[in-house]
């Protein structure tokens, strides 16, 4: 299936996708700047509650999976924007197979997902102090993570009617799974029905995840990969149908 | 290079295509009309590969559409009914999207792009994003896309709908020169006068199902024009009658001693065709809809 012809033209789409998101930078920028203002006010409070590197560590965590969950957005307006514009069809009716365009469209968006991932530890790393004796764990986590966020971002940007929506789906549902998952109140100070229902929350896999991989425990670090990918793989399997419809037409809207 | 054979496409109770036959040759531009809901769009989404039909068969230059779609979309340019751009992508950008998934790559993509955009009179614009360009340089675009890489068979719905004259002018300008240079040309629409400066064969659908094709001069031949003939006379100033032999009808006029200040003949066009197919149609027989074959 991946012929030279295929990269080529998965190649054009990545290329376009990219212009797409370089002609409107306002939510990357704002995702990838947040996080960073948001860890430098309240590190100082997680570091007087939880002693310094374990508050480092849990603000780096947070902010991370919470900013991350935000970022839902850009991968749902995405596929969202298409539909709407009726670009998709378009697309549809030239030489492009439809996973050829789901990768044209997840390659620079799991790109940017990456890269705020990135910056967060980085900025937490280089500023704050916060020690990584592991990075290829750390890499794992954050791959896979990624994943999880293309995928449930994808089926957001397909489900959805409008921006509005999509809005409000990523900000309370982003929040929530955030919350649930223990990213900005660590589990233990929650009430025990949270820790309860936490692993319902693919936040939780994130910051379970990216804890482990802190302290270099890889078989949890596997075992959270795992899970992750598996969320992921339904998230797009789910999305990919929709995408169909009942009567074999790719849903425009 | 197109041939459809006894399409059927269901939605729910309603057969949206109903036996729907139809072939486009290359060097062809077929004007496909019929009123709303006669099946138009849905044949061509079905040809793009956006609909699957519940029967039938298709094929574009030998392939089997149904089974080769990914093949028969390499050579399609497709400009649908509803304009699509990107609005903060510019007009040069556009071109270069479906250009490069066209397979034209560096300097061929680029002088394909100038090229297209000359002939579209989009050049001035190239640059600027298609969110800002009025509604007629916007479907220009849209069609510019269509065209980009000389495709062999170009489907085209409703390309001028709202176009300005220049729009239109240029659009028609360009469609005939792909077809003399070997395209199969397939358009929907429901300005008449279109397909008569195209010299376009004449494609009427009408509820899922081509009813009749064939020159303009081949549908008209048999219906009647108007004879039109102004009298200095108060009482009825002007007579207008449905005529076959208008010689023969102005003859037998001034035979009955009225003198007309002015005389016209309007000869049958696709509007009578139009108007007479729905009219014979609108008289069911048993519920059945007759098949007229010109």
């Amino acid at each position: 299936m991946w012929s030279g012809e295929s990269v080529r033209r998965v190649g054009v789409l990545i290329r376009h996708n990219l212009l797409l998101m370089r002609g409107e930078p306002g939510p990357l920028v704002s995702r990838m700047i947040l996080p960073l203002a948001f860890l430098a006010l309240l590190r100082p409070l997680y570091a007087a509650a939880q002693g310094e590197a374990a508050g480092t560590e849990q603000a780096v965590v947070g902010t991370l999976v919470t900013f991350s969950l935000l970022a839902l957005g850009i991968s749902g307006s995405a596929i969202l924007t298409e539909r709407l514009g009726r670009t998709w069809d378009r697309l549809r009716g030239t030489a492009l197979r439809p996973a050829e365009i789901l990768v044209g469209k997840a390659v620079p968006v799991f790109a940017a997902m990456l890269a705020q991932q990135l910056l967060v530890i980085g900025f937490g790393v280089w500023v704050l102090g916060l020690r990584v004796p592991h990075p290829p764990l750390l890499l794992g986590v954050l791959l896979c993570w990624s994943c999880t966020l293309l995928a449930l971002g994808a089926l957001l940007g397909v489900l959805v009617r409008g921006m509005g929506e999509l809005s409000a789906a990523y900000d309370i549902g982003g929040m929530l799974l955030s919350s649930l998952g223990g990213a900005l109140v660590p589990l233990g100070a929650l009430p025990h029905w949270v820790a309860a229902v936490a692993p319902v929350s693919p936040g939780y896999w994130a910051v379970h995840g990216l804890c482990a991989a802190l302290v270099g425990d890889a078989a949890t670090v596997a075992e959270v990969c795992g899970v992750l990918l598996v969320v992921a793989l339904a998230c797009g399997a789910l999305a990919v149908g929709r995408l169909k419809g009942r009567s074999g037409r790719l849903v425009a809207l | 290079m197109l041939a459809a054979e006894k399409l059927v496409k269901r939605y729910g109770a309603r057969n949206v295509l109903d036996g729907f036959d139809l072939t486009v040759a290359p060097g062809e531009i077929t004007g496909l009309i019929g009123h709303n809901g006669a099946g138009k769009t849905t044949f061509v989404e079905v040809v793009t590969g956006l609909v699957r039909p519940d029967a039938g068969r298709l094929w574009v230059a030998g392939h089997d559409a149904l089974r080769s779609g990914s093949a028969v979309r390499r050579l399609l340019g497709v400009a649908p009914q509803e304009l699509a751009l990107y609005n903060r992508v510019s007009v040069r950008e556009h071109l270069r999207l479906f250009a490069g998934l066209a397979g034209l790559r560096g300097r061929r993509r680029d002088a394909e792009t100038t090229r297209v955009l000359d002939e579209l009179h989009l050049a001035p614009v190239a640059d600027r994003p298609a969110g800002v360009l009025s509604g007629g340089q916007r479907r220009r675009v849209q069609a510019a896309t269509a065209m980009v890489g000389s495709p062999p068979l170009l489907l085209l719905d409703e390309p001028t709908a709202g176009a300005d004259p220049e729009t239109r002018a240029a659009l028609l300008a360009a469609v005939r020169a792909r077809a003399e240079a070997g395209a199969a040309v397939l358009y929907t629409t429901h300005y008449l006068p279109e397909l008569v400066d195209l010299d376009a064969t004449v494609a009427l659908a009408r509820a899922g199902r081509v009813i009749a094709r064939g020159s303009q001069q081949e549908l008209t031949r048999d219906l009647p024009g108007e004879l039109r003939v102004a009298f200095d006379d108060p009482a009825e100033p002007e007579l207008r009658l449905p005529t076959t032999d208008p010689g023969a009808d102005l003859a037998a006029l001034l035979a009955s001693g009225r003198t007309p200040v002015s005389v016209d003949v309007r000869r049958p066009g696709l509007d009578d065709l139009y108007r007479s197919l729905e009219a014979a149609f609108s008289e069911r027989d048993g519920g059945e809809v007759r098949d007229v074959v010109r």
